[in-house]
């Protein structure tokens, strides 16, 4: 012992792991991307190169999720289970903002052990806007035009602040002033490539695939999605809100 | 253990117990650069084949994505460092000249086993406190030596070694495929198949593949024998237009000081007249 | 009483060998005794009435309260045993506030009527580990109306826990007339202001006493001012307009 004496040491059942990866997601005018690498990690291993991390709610949710992996799928469940029961007691689908609140209530139920998860909610309004809310483990959440979490957040979240909300960026002398949360998709897509390969350049538990969901307001049109490779995934309403995945590889160091 | 065990004998301890006694209250110590590393070291018919990866980590963070941890001891003699980055660099470069003196002093060209012995009592001495894991190689007169040597001490004589983080990824390419009396290009092809494995089954390890090959006429430094990591174009060129940094005020400064020159003659000339 | 009645009406839990429940029966028979209940839904809102009977002269005709807010966007006016519908009314009004605690929306006004008439069914006895229920069904019927993203809606639900959507409706004990005087005076797009002098022509008609600002009250869920009891003029004024 460091000290020399000799004194009980406390061993403790730790019930969290730290599965690493991580996740962001952008929100524009008409769309939201919410994205995620695939690498799940515990300490220097590599536990799977594809592990998801995003999920598909409904037509016009996407949820992101990352931390500890086993809390992680059991609220994504839990979440789709709610999602279904509401569709079942009220006839509809929920709503992006009623999904952000009840994944409140949810995270606070478990305030004195919380699920190890830091969750990004993206997708699109009953207004037809594209959304992001954040939240952290136990539930304070707050609605933003962009959100990084998970291993690399501290990585990629000043670069999201600079290029999203144009943080220390000042315009050119009489141009107007910059509005977050209206750039088109054929910038943000860009950005959040090279938000990953760079986390990845400098992150250990970051690479190996990444997972980019676009949600698409109803009537958008889409045809900058189709030179990206995206492949839409069927809708539960056609017509309406639309969800496509773009899928990259990352680097597998 | 008593606390005059650290007060005896030459070396000073207390800082060491000093900054066990912090971090058990809590207070973090700093963190060092770690070379979380795979390298390894292998046996060929005429001499011997050592490999590295190019990753530094600080925790989780790659703090240089192509640093060199195939260190020169002396001619015909490698070093790979594991662990914390400054002591296998210190180390080493400290070997490297204790080596070159006695090489000066005995007019002899020193054997591997002599560094291996200069290293592992220095690290023996700190008990374990100087963090370097080595792997040894070299050709002398008594033909191509492989060691590796642990932090306390503790020292193997092998065929192939494997150290570091990836040593476990790294030591099942070894088993899978070593054997004895391989050429040049099957040793080469062999570390840098370990060191592969461990690249990209070790997150503390990565990007590039470092080979030295030692035989006793020459040693080939094979810096970035692959780089199977190169980072793909950024999808977005990220300029800012010239005034995009705001400022609250400016003041502009002549760097260029004015001064007088006054002759020195003069101050001798007076100093002289006191006579 | 039929024999076999005699032999099937007293537990709350048990068919009749014909399949009914005559506990269940009796119980949507005491809402005739009620007093008179419409309610009327227009395009831009839901008008609830009621009959207040004011049996004696010394009565405060104001502590008669048969319409109640559920919340903002919801209302019920209610006919039979009024003190049963406190226990729904509450248990409406937790289930309001908790959909709009958990999804931050305003529930449905279906979602809330399904919420009332699951509780008009917990009655009988008790199963293991359960609380103690409630003895007997409830012995009221309900018109709940409300505005939500599908529009205006009028429900009523009954003791058996069946609840139906109507565009105008009465119940209680002038029911049966008021229910003809509704199917042959209501059209769809009607005004709230119409829908308002029908509700107190329909309660006129079937009322015994004369119909003044003190034996009737109504109100209203519109979709710019949520739900209100008309107050004391604007009641005065849609007896005047009458």
């Amino acid at each position: 012992m460091a000290d020399g004496h000799q004194h009980p040491i406390e061993h403790r059942f730790n019930p969290y792991a730290e599965n690493g990866g991580t996740v962001l997601a952008i929100a524009g005018a008409d769309f939201a991307v919410i994205a995620g690498d695939t690498r799940q990690t515990e300490g220097y291993s590599i536990q799977t190169r594809y592990a998801p991390k995003v999920f598909k709610l409904t037509d016009r949710a996407v949820l992101a999720v990352n931390g500890f992996q086993a809390d992680c799928s059991e609220f994504v469940k839990r979440v789709m289970q709610r999602i279904e029961w509401y569709r079942h007691a009220h006839s509809k689908q929920m709503p992006l903002k009623a999904i952000a609140r009840m994944i409140q209530t949810m995270l606070y139920g478990k305030r004195f052990f919380p699920y190890y998860t830091y969750n990004i909610l993206g997708g699109i309004e009953e207004d037809g806007t594209g959304a992001v809310y954040s939240f952290d483990p136990v539930g304070s959440y707050e609605r933003e035009a962009c959100r990084a979490a998970g291993a690399a957040s501290s990585l990629i979240q000043p670069f999201l602040d600079n290029q999203i909300y144009f943080k220390n960026q000042t315009p050119a002398p009489g141009a107007a002033p910059f509005v977050p949360g209206n750039l088109p998709i054929d910038v943000v897509l860009p950005i959040v490539i090279d938000s990953f390969t760079s986390a990845t350049e400098r992150h250990i538990e970051v690479g190996d695939g990444l997972e980019m969901f676009v949600v698409v307001a109803k009537g958008r049109d889409v045809s900058q999605l189709a030179s990206l490779n995206a492949e839409e995934i069927p809708a539960t309403n056609p017509g309406e809100e639309r969800v496509f995945i773009v899928r990259r590889e990352l680097k597998k160091d | 253990m008593s606390v005059d065990v650290f007060r005896k004998g030459g070396f000073d301890f207390s800082n060491a117990r000093r900054n066990a006694f912090l971090e058990g209250k809590g207070m973090p110590l700093p963190k060092a650069t770690s070379t979380g590393t795979t390298i390894v070291g292998c046996i060929y018919a005429d001499g011997i084949v050592l490999g590295a990866d190019t990753r530094a980590t600080e925790g989780p963070i790659v703090a240089d994505k192509n640093c060199e941890k195939i260190h020169y001891i002396t001619d015909n003699i490698r070093c790979c460092g594991a662990g914390t980055a400054a002591d296998t660099e210190y180390t080493t470069a400290m070997i490297s000249s204790n080596m070159e003196l006695h090489a000066l002093s005995t007019g002899r060209q020193p054997r591997v086993a002599t560094a291996m012995t200069m290293l592992k009592q220095y690290l023996f001495r700190y008990q374990g406190h100087v963090g370097a894991a080595l792997v040894l190689g070299g050709v002398d007169p008594t033909g191509p030596q492989l060691f590796t040597i642990h932090p306390h001490g503790s020292v193997d004589k092998l065929p192939y070694v494997t150290m570091g983080s990836g040593s476990l990824a790294a030591m099942a390419v070894f088993e899978t495929t070593w054997r004895a009396g391989m050429t040049r290009e099957e040793a080469i092809q062999l570390v840098a198949a370990a060191i592969s494995a461990g690249i990209f089954n070790d997150l503390g390890s990565g990007s590039n593949v470092d080979v030295c090959v030692i035989t006793k006429d020459k040693t080939d430094m094979l810096r970035n024998y692959e780089m199977p990591n190169q980072r793909v174009e950024k999808e977005r060129k990220y300029g800012f237009r010239r005034g995009t940094t705001a400022w609250k005020s400016e003041s502009i400064r002549s760097l260029i000081a004015s001064e007088t020159v006054v002759p020195v003659a003069q101050l001798v000339t007076d100093e002289m007249d006191i006579s | 009483m039929f024999l076999t009645r005699s032999e099937y009406d007293r537990g709350v839990n048990t068919f009749s060998p014909e399949g009914r429940l005559f506990q269940v029966e009796y119980a949507i028979e005491a809402i005739k005794l009620g007093s008179t209940t419409v309610g009327i839904r227009t395009p831009t809102g839901v008008v609830l009435g009621v009959e207040k009977r004011v049996q004696s002269p010394l009565l405060e005709s104001s502590s008669i309260e048969k319409i109640m807010e559920i919340d903002t966007h919801l209302g019920c006016a209610m006919s039979g045993l009024t003190a049963d519908a406190r226990t729904m009314i509450d248990h409406a009004r937790v289930t309001s506030q908790n959909h709009a605690f958990t999804f931050d929306e305003k529930i449905k006004v279906e979602s809330v009527t399904q919420a009332v008439c699951d509780l008009a069914l917990r009655f009988g006895e008790s199963m293991e580990n359960e609380d103690a229920m409630m003895s007997r069904p409830f012995g009221v019927a309900l018109l709940i109306a409300g505005i939500d993203e599908l529009g205006p809606q009028l429900y009523h639900t009954d003791p058996s826990g069946t609840f139906v959507k109507y565009e105008a409706k009465a119940i209680g004990s002038g029911s049966e007339a008021a229910q003809a005087e509704l199917q042959d005076k209501y059209h769809k797009s009607m005004e709230i202001k119409d829908a308002q002098i029908l509700t107190l022509r329909v309660l006129k008609q079937v009322m015994e006493e004369k119909l003044d600002q003190h034996n009737v009250q109504l109100a209203q869920v519109t979709v710019e001012r949520g739900f209100e009891i008309l107050s004391d003029a604007q009641l005065k004024e849609a007896i005047d307009a009458m």
